[in-house]
C-alpha cells in the first residue's frame, strides 16, 4: 500500500485548510470526498420501526425456558468425561426435555394477557374471531363448540393493550360479540367490539 | 429538547426506561437511516444490514438502562451495530455488491447522470470490500458517518491515535483500489 | 471533517415498503396506493402508522369497495392528527409518541368529548394513560356523564392507584348499576371505597391452560 502525502490526512482530518493543497493534492481530496459522499447516500430500505416495535412488545423467554430451548437445541460439544457421568448428563437432559417443568399451557409473558371469546351460534360449522391482534385474517384464532351446544369458545394470548374484533360464522357472516360491553363504530357502517387485554401476572 | 422541540435523546432514554416503551420508536426513527447505511455499507448486503440493525435495536432496547450516558445515545448504538457487523463478518466475509445498487432516479432527465453515479457508487463499494474489516470500519464512521475520533473511540474500544492511524491506512488502500479500477 | 456533496440521491419513503407489502393481496389493489399515501403522511407528520394500515386490512377483510377503504383510512388519519393536538395542547412535548397518541385516539372514537380527554391528560402528566382512557370510556359506555366519570378516576390517580387499576374503578361502578343504584349513587359508592376497589379475578388456571396464541398466517 502506498503511502500518501501527509498533507492531504491533514486537510481530511481538518487540520490544514484545503486552500493550503495544491492542485494535485486537493484532486487526491476530492477524490476521497466523493467516494465518501457516494456512500453517504442513503438507502432505500424500508423503515424497521414496526418491526423492531414488534420485537420489543414480544415478551422475552423466562429463564427456565431458555435453558430448556438451549438444552434441547442439538449442539456440538466435545468433552471428555467418564462414562457415569455422561449417562447422569444424558438422563437429566431426557428428562428435562421430556417432562418439561411444572408447565400448563403457554409460558405467558410480562406484557401478555389472556382474552376468552364467547358466543352463542347454534348450527354454525365454523366460528372465528377476527381483528386487529391477527391484522384480520380469518382463520388464526379459532373458536371451539366442545359439548356440541351451540356455544364457542376460544381462549387467546395476546400482548396487553386494546383490541378491535368481530366473530365471522360460517366465514362469511360478520357477527358483533354481543357479549362484549365495549363497542366502537368501525367507519364501514358496522360496530366493532373492543376488548382489553390486561396483564396475566398482576 | 433541541431548538426543534423534540425531545433530547437523555429524555427519550428517560421516558423508556420510566414506562414508556412505546417512546423507543423515536430511537428508532431518529437513527435507523445512519445505523442501516453503516451496516450495509459494512455488510455487503442490505438484508443482512436490516436484520443486524433491528437486531441492534432490540438489544439496546432490552439493555437501555446500561447506556452511561443517555445524551449521547447515537455513539451507543453504533458500537452495538459495529459490534454485530463484527459478528456478522466473522461467520462470513463480506459479499460484493452488484451494480442493482443504484440510487433511485430522481427525474428521468438525469438518467445518464444517475447511471454514471450508480457506476461510480458500485466501483467505491467494491473499492470498500477489498478493505480489511477494521479499515472499512474506520473510514465509514469518520467519513460517511460523520464521527469525530473521540466518538470513534467510544464506538470502537480504541485509542484515537490507532484509530487516525487506521483512517489514514484506509484512505491509502481505498484511493490504490481506486486507481487499480481505472 | 464530515464529507458531504450535494449529490441529489433520492432516498424512498422508509415506511412505504412495509405498509404495500402488508396491504397487496389483502386489500383491493386500487385503493393500495391512496391508503400507501395516507400512511406515507401519517410516517412524515409523526404519528402512527399502524391505525391506519389495521383499518385498510379490516375494510379488505369486510369486503368493502375501494373508496371507502380510503375514506375510512383517511378517517382515522383525521382522528390521529386531533389527538396529537389534543396532546400537544395538554401538555406534551412534540413529537409525540406514537403509542399516546394511538391511546387519544382511542378515546375519541369512544366518544370521550376533547376537553375531558384533556381533564385526564393534565392529571396524569406522563405516559402511560391507555387505561385511565379507557377506565373514563367504560364508564361513557354505560352512560355515566363524561365529566362525572372523569372525575372519580382523576380521583382514583389521585389516591394512587396504579395505571392498571383504574378499570378496575370503572368496573366497580358498571357493578353498582347493575345493582339498581342510580349513576350519581354508584359514583359516591366507588369513590367511598377508593382506593380500595375489588381488582378483577385474575385468569383461572385452567383458563391459562387452555389458552392458546393466534396461528401464525400461512405465507401467500
Amino acid at each position: 500500500m502506498n503511502a500518501i502525502d501527509p498533507r492531504i490526512h491533514q486537510a481530511l482530518d481538518g487540520e490544514l485548510a484545503p486552500a493550503a493543497l495544491s492542485a494535485e493534492l486537493s484532486r487526491v481530496v476530492e477524490r476521497l470526498v466523493t467516494a465518501a459522499a457516494l456512500l453517504a447516500a442513503p438507502l432505500p430500505l424500508a423503515s424497521l420501526e414496526s418491526r423492531v416495535m414488534a420485537a420489543i412488545r414480544r415478551p422475552v423467554p423466562s429463564p427456565a425456558r431458555r435453558l430448556l430451548r438451549w438444552l434441547a437445541t442439538p449442539r456440538a460439544i466435545t468433552f471428555r468425561v467418564r462414562p457415569v457421568w455422561s449417562l447422569a448428563f444424558a438422563a437429566v437432559v431426557a428428562l428435562l426435555t421430556l417432562f418439561p417443568l411444572g408447565h400448563e399451557g403457554p409460558d405467558i409473558g410480562e406484557h401478555e394477557g389472556i382474552a376468552q371469546f364467547v358466543g352463542r351460534f347454534p348450527g354454525a360449522q365454523s366460528v372465528h374471531v377476527v381483528g386487529s391482534f391477527n391484522d384480520w385474517r380469518s382463520g388464526s384464532i379459532a373458536l371451539e363448540d366442545v359439548d356440541q351446544d351451540g356455544v364457542w369458545r376460544a381462549t387467546v394470548v395476546l400482548p396487553t393493550g386494546a383490541y378491535e374484533y368481530m366473530f365471522v360464522v360460517d366465514g362469511e357472516r360478520w357477527v358483533p360479540d354481543h357479549l362484549a360491553e365495549r363497542l366502537v363504530a368501525d367507519e364501514f357502517g358496522r360496530e366493532n367490539s373492543i376488548v382489553i387485554v390486561r396483564p396475566a401476572r398482576r | 429538547m433541541d431548538v426543534t422541540g423534540a425531545p433530547s435523546d437523555a429524555e427519550v432514554v428517560a421516558r423508556v426506561l420510566g414506562g414508556d416503551s412505546e417512546a423507543f420508536a423515536l430511537v428508532v426513527r431518529r437513527y435507523e437511516a445512519g445505523l442501516l447505511r453503516f451496516a450495509a455499507r459494512m455488510l455487503g448486503s442490505r438484508d443482512a444490514a436490516a436484520d443486524a440493525v433491528a437486531e441492534s435495536f432490540v438489544r439496546a432496547y432490552r439493555h437501555l438502562a446500561s447506556c452511561r450516558e443517555p445524551a449521547r445515545l447515537r455513539t451507543w448504538l453504533y458500537r452495538i451495530v459495529a459490534n454485530r457487523c463484527k459478528s456478522h463478518l466473522a461467520r462470513r466475509p463480506i459479499a460484493d455488491v452488484s451494480l442493482d445498487e443504484a440510487p433511485a432516479v430522481a427525474d428521468a432527465a438525469d438518467t445518464e447522470l444517475n447511471l454514471e453515479r450508480a457506476e461510480q457508487l458500485a466501483l467505491v463499494q467494491r473499492a470498500l470490500v477489498r478493505l480489511s474489516p477494521e479499515k472499512r470500519e474506520a473510514f465509514l464512521l469518520k467519513h460517511v458517518e460523520g464521527l469525530s475520533y473521540e466518538e470513534m473511540a467510544a464506538v470502537t474500544g480504541e485509542r484515537v491515535p490507532t484509530l487516525k492511524m487506521r483512517v489514514h491506512r484506509a484512505r491509502e488502500a481505498l484511493l490504490q483500489v481506486l486507481e487499480e479500477y481505472e | 471533517m464530515k464529507l458531504w456533496l450535494g449529490l441529489a440521491l433520492l432516498a424512498g419513503p422508509l415506511a412505504a415498503q412495509s405498509a404495500e407489502a402488508r396491504l397487496e393481496g389483502r386489500v383491493p389493489g386500487a385503493a393500495i396506493p391512496a391508503v400507501d399515501s395516507l400512511v406515507q403522511r401519517a410516517y412524515a407528520e409523526g404519528l402512527p402508522t399502524e391505525p391506519l394500515i389495521q383499518k385498510a386490512l379490516e375494510g379488505g377483510a369486510k369486503q368493502v369497495t375501494a373508496p371507502r377503504i380510503v375514506a375510512a383510512v383517511q378517517v382515522s388519519l383525521g382522528q390521529l392528527r386531533d389527538a396529537r393536538d389534543l396532546l400537544v395542547h395538554g401538555g406534551d412535548e412534540p413529537p409525540v409518541t406514537p403509542g399516546e397518541v394511538t391511546t387519544v385516539a382511542w378515546a375519541l372514537r369512544r366518544g370521550l368529548p376533547g376537553p375531558v380527554v384533556q381533564r385526564v391528560l393534565v392529571a396524569l402528566p406522563r405516559p402511560p394513560r391507555a387505561s385511565a382512557m379507557h377506565a373514563v370510556a367504560d364508564l361513557v359506555a354505560h352512560h355515566f356523564d363524561p365529566d362525572s366519570g372523569a372525575d372519580l378516576i382523576i380521583a382514583a390517580i389521585g389516591q394512587g392507584l396504579v395505571p392498571e387499576r383504574l378499570l378496575d374503578v370503572s368496573a366497580a361502578a358498571a357493578r353498582e348499576l347493575q345493582r339498581g343504584h342510580t349513576h350519581a349513587e354508584a359514583l359516591a359508592l366507588v369513590r367511598q371505597e377508593l382506593p380500595n376497589v375489588p381488582a378483577s379475578p385474575k385468569p383461572t388456571r385452567s383458563a391459562v391452560a387452555r389458552a392458546r396464541r393466534p396461528a401464525a398466517p400461512t405465507p401467500p
